[in-house]
């Protein structure tokens, strides 16, 4: 129930994000990660929109507490596909390595998602993508919303792990009141 | 005295382009890019000591040149010192040479042997370049001023069997149209020297080699050596030292 | 670390501090109190320590490489250059738009070279921002240290957030005199080839590809007179890091988890580098100073004249060893990114030196569009028998065979016959396949082919077609005229030109202004030529569509085509050559004209 909410959520109002079809059946129980969990939107009472331009986001640090909703409104200013990746820093270290295996394997480009080769490699251990495990595929001139149940960790960032943007400094941090 | 005159010609032989060079000071002389360097070497093929069943002589092949990938201006000198005997061979040739196509280069210009005597003058056509398989060939017509004609044909080439140590063997044919009895020239083929050298660049400017030089006079010119009571081939043991400056 | 030159310590130094004469050599009292971005630049002569040796130099503002002009993307500046040499001399701004006479290339817009003692004014706005680099443009002057970066500030701010950034010039130094080096090649053009084929290599060839195929390849090559090891033609480089030798180990600091800007210059005479930072993959953010889609790889080819501006970001509290092997392996440039000054890094093995194939003659492949194919992440996985071209032990499904165009491969005109695939070549094979995931840490112990740099498999090396323009091309107009600029050579005679002719001899290439126009350079050599042309950038043709790369040195590997677009939105005479600086001291340098633009109003009437 909680978790087709999250789904319908995500294909309604975020059109081009992708949802991992393993996200349906491979979640049971859709635990919590460390640093909190996606809930639907109407749980939101605070709207934060992030502007990704190439490479970079605005605002570069969002000041959230422990326990609090937020509703993200991600909108891609920029010319390049871009990632809203929440996670502590050695999250996207693992995330970037299986977004530069996705870009080999073509389900993603420079600029889109190639969403019939996402649909097919779904063997190759893409789970931990996808909004419940708080990330987001943005492409240029979309937006893409992700509602986000926050818990406390010491470092927690906003990140675009696609190879290259996390180096050129697309990361922003949370920090917590 | 016939000494002095052949060294003096050696001597020139290095004198020329050193002077040349001196008064543009530099080695490639281009005020801005792309204009025509004027480029000046000294380089010695052969230069030392031979030993044979016939005694020790001292030998050189040196030439110096100045130029532009267009022209050159080349000053070569060739000869024989047996030790303690008077002076065998001595040549010197003064050619300008220009470039024909992308390997070779047509020259003409003065070639004048002093021994072995008589003394000839000589007007020379040649071409030089690298024929295929990277070998080295130089082919010279010459006319005396008594209108002999006769030809050379050197060819060389560089089998690097490291990348200092280097084999070169080398064969050098003359021909003649005619008997040249006062020079113990014959007519058709006269001599033929093959050579094989092993050098060790310690730098490309400076490789002693060690080596065998085999001489050999054939058919007419043959018999007139014989006539002379001279032998007509020589195997030498060569050592020397290949320099560039 | 870097020597750095802002407008404060211009002015500061103008205003007579000191302390950093021996960096900055200025000369009080002209203009004390400058306006805002003057700078002083004499030009003299001195000496350089490389890893202990003193060698002789000619430099700008007293060091090499000389100071690092940092400006703003807007600001106009104002440059006195003063020939405290007994020669003349000139500084070229390498990249920069501007007024042809600013270019300082003398013979060239009416710019003529500074005579001894006199002072040259340069004066321009900065009409771009980027990485650039600026050097002597007389003769044999380059070569002995007058080279230095130039970095101009976006006016908007830097896209990408770095948290330290650094200048890294690369070059090759060495004792001998350049005029010297070149009167050595002219006789000689082998002369510094010290990785010359011999019998060893012959008994080795023999025995790993048999007789026959050694035979045949030796065949090849010397009925054509050609010598398939000749990659670098001057060797005897000391390999220099912003003028340091190895040994001296320049050293870039930062803390874990920081983004590094290298910002990286080939100021190379002659030396053309394959770059990387073992454990460090690279994010090229910027190709000649033009943003480009960020791409990761572990490593570059890198052209001389051309610049690359990376971001690494080194996690792990240790040295990492920045490491440049020029193509013909005969040393390195290396320097250190450490946390603390005076580590070091391990110093990685030099990888195989390439051997040339006949592909690179343009023998096998008649029109193929390398432009647009991956040669670095080839992958030689195989590496003791690729020479047996055993195709079965390819991975064809990873080959993306779809991104080749087989139609432009010309495969009829392959003579194979001469081609012999015994002893060699899958150089001219092995193209565009992507990088594998699968990781081998055994590295090729043969490379063979120009654009074999001996990557890993499961490396990526930059290829030209990863570059994609950071904006969209400004003229989308098809181009009216294409224009063969043919690159030829005799090595024999150590002769370069362009279309035949050497310059001097030359024919001038004009176009209007305004224009639109393809350059398409046939490399009819078996050296890569990068070729720079003053004043504009040209856009690479590498299938990027309307996001072309664009350029202001183009690296035509041998016996290939590459073409460029170019807009002649710049008036002037401007010189056009290969930035190898033999090469262009040969002759391999034209004059390329755009007409002005008064010709073009008028013809509108």
């Amino acid at each position: 129930m909680f978790r087709s909410l999250v789904v319908a959520s995500a294909l309604a109002a975020i059109p081009f994000v992708v949802v991992p079809l393993s996200a349906a059946s491979a979640a049971p129980g859709h635990a919590p990660l460390p640093f909190g969990q996606a809930v639907p939107a109407s749980q939101a009472k605070r709207t934060v929109t992030i502007t990704m331009k190439d490479s970079l986001y605005e605002p570069k640090s969002v000041t959230v507490k422990a326990g609090e909703v937020v509703r993200f409104v991600i909108v891609n200013k920029g010319e390049l596909l871009h990632e809203f990746a929440l996670g502590r820093p050695e999250d996207h270290v693992e995330h970037q390595k299986m977004m530069a295996t996705m870009m080999d394997h073509g389900m993603i480009t420079a600029t889109a998602i190639d969403r019939e080769k996402m649909k097919m490699d779904h063997g190759a251990g893409m789970h931990s993508h996808g909004p419940e495990s708080g990330s987001v595929l943005v492409e240029p001139g979309k937006r893409a919303e992700l509602t986000w149940k926050f818990a406390q960790t010491a470092t927690l960032q906003f990140a675009c792990t696609i190879p290259g943007h996390y180096e050129l400094g697309m990361v922003g941090e949370f920090r917590f009141q | 005295m016939s000494r002095l005159v052949s060294l003096a010609a050696a001597a020139l032989s290095l004198a020329l382009p050193l002077s040349a060079a001196t008064m543009s000071a530099a080695r490639a002389q281009s005020p801005d890019h792309g204009h025509a360097h004027l480029i000046w070497f000294v380089e010695a093929e052969q230069f030392e000591l031979r030993h044979s069943a016939h005694g020790e002589s001292f030998a050189w092949d040196v030439h110096a040149w100045i130029g532009t990938d267009d022209w050159k201006l080349l000053l070569k000198s060739e000869g024989a010192l047996p030790t303690g005997g008077p002076l065998e061979e001595a040549e010197a040739q003064l050619v300008y040479s220009w470039r024909v196509s992308d390997f070779w280069d047509a020259y003409a210009g003065l070639r004048y042997d002093h021994r072995p005597a008589p003394e000839r003058g000589f007007a020379a056509f040649g071409m030089s370049g690298m024929a295929p398989w990277f070998i080295e060939v130089d082919a010279t017509a010459f006319v005396s001023h008594k209108g002999e004609i006769s030809a050379r044909v050197e060819a060389e080439y560089d089998l690097y069997i490291t990348q200092n140590l280097v084999l070169q063997p080398l064969v050098e044919v003359n021909l003649s149209a005619q008997n040249v009895r006062e020079r113990g020239i014959g007519a058709g083929i006269s001599d033929v020297e093959l050579g094989l050298r092993l050098r060790y660049e310690i730098e490309r400017e400076f490789a002693p080699y060690v080596g065998v030089s085999w001489e050999r006079k054939l058919f007419r010119t043959a018999s007139y050596a014989r006539d002379e009571g001279e032998s007509s081939g020589e195997l030498a043991l060569v050592a020397g030292v290949r320099f560039r400056f | 670390m870097d020597t750095i030159l802002n407008r404060r310590t211009a002015l500061k130094l103008a205003a007579g501090a000191a302390g950093a004469a021996g960096i900055y050599a200025v000369y009080p009292g002209r203009r004390a109190f400058a306006a805002a971005s003057e700078y002083n630049l004499a030009v003299e002569k001195g000496r350089i320590t490389v890893d202990g040796i003193s060698s002789r130099a000619k430099m700008m503002g007293g060091s090499v490489p000389a100071p690092t002009l940092r400006w703003r993307e807007g600001e106009e500046v104002v440059i006195y250059a003063t020939n405290r040499m007994d020669e003349p001399t000139s500084i070229h701004w390498h990249g920069l738009l501007l007024v042809g006479v600013m270019d300082g290339a003398p013979g060239f817009n009416g710019y003529v070279a500074i005579q001894p003692g006199e002072t040259y004014t340069y004066r321009f706005r900065l009409r771009q921002s980027g990485t650039y680099w600026y050097h002597s443009h007389s003769a044999m002057q380059e070569q002995m240290g007058m080279y230095g970066a130039i970095v101009i500030a976006p006016k908007n701010g830097e896209k990408a957030a770095a948290d330290r950034d650094y200048v890294v010039v690369l070059s090759d130094h060495t004792r001998e005199d350049p005029r010297r080096v070149f009167a050595n090649l002219k006789a000689d053009p082998g002369y510094y080839n010290r990785g010359k084929r011999t019998l060893m290599d012959f008994f080795r060839d023999t025995k790993r590809d048999g007789l026959d195929a050694t035979l045949k390849d030796r065949q090849d090559w010397a009925e054509m007179r050609m010598d398939p090891t000749d990659l670098a033609d001057v060797t005897g480089y000391a390999f220099l890091v912003n003028g340091k030798g190895p040994e001296d180990n320049w050293t870039a600091l930062f803390a874990p988890g920081e983004r590094v800007r290298l910002r990286i210059v080939n100021a190379s005479a002659m030396s053309f580098f394959d770059v990387r930072i073992p454990g460090l993959p690279m994010t090229i953010m910027a190709a000649d100073g033009q943003d480009v889609q960020p791409v990761r790889v572990d490593e570059f080819r890198f052209g001389v004249g051309e610049t690359y501006d990376v971001m690494v970001m080194p996690r792990e509290d240790r040295a990492y060893t920045f490491f440049a092997e020029p193509i013909d392996r005969s040393g390195y440039a290396r320097a250190t990114l450490a946390p603390r000054a005076g580590m070091a890094g391990e110093i990685p093995a030099l990888r195989p030196r390439t051997v040339l194939t006949m592909a690179d003659m343009g023998m096998a492949h008649g029109g193929m569009d390398h432009g647009g194919m991956d040669h670095s992440s080839m992958g030689h996985g195989a590496p003791a028998d690729a020479g047996k071209a055993d195709h079965s032990t390819m991975d064809h499904s990873k080959m993306g065979h779809d991104k080749m165009d087989h139609s432009k491969m010309g495969h009829d005109k392959m003579d194979h016959s001469k081609m012999g695939h015994g002893g060699m070549q899958q150089g001219g094979m092995q193209h565009a396949m992507p990088a594998s995931p699968s990781k081998s840490s055994t590295p090729p112990d043969r490379a063979v082919g120009w654009g074999d740099a001996g990557t890993r498999p499961g490396e990526k090396a930059l290829a030209y077609a990863d570059l994609r323009s950071a904006r969209k091309n400004d003229d989308a107009r098809a181009p009216t005229q294409e224009i063969e600029v043919r690159l030829n050579g005799i090595m024999e005679r150590y002769m370069w030109n362009i279309n035949g002719r050497p310059f001097g001899h030359d024919e001038a290439i004009r176009v209007k202004y305004g224009e639109r126009v393809r350059i398409r350079y046939v490399n009819t050599t078996m050296m890569a030529h990068p070729m720079h042309l003053h004043g504009m950038f040209v856009e690479l043709e590498n299938g990027q569509g309307e996001r072309m790369p664009r350029k202001h040195v183009t690296i035509v590997p041998p016996g290939q085509e590459v073409s460029v677009i170019l807009t002649a939105d710049e008036p002037g005479e401007w010189p056009f050559h290969c930035h190898l600086l033999y090469h262009m001291e040969a002759g391999m340098m034209t004059r390329f004209v755009v007409g002005p633009k008064e010709e073009r109003k008028a013809e509108a009437k």
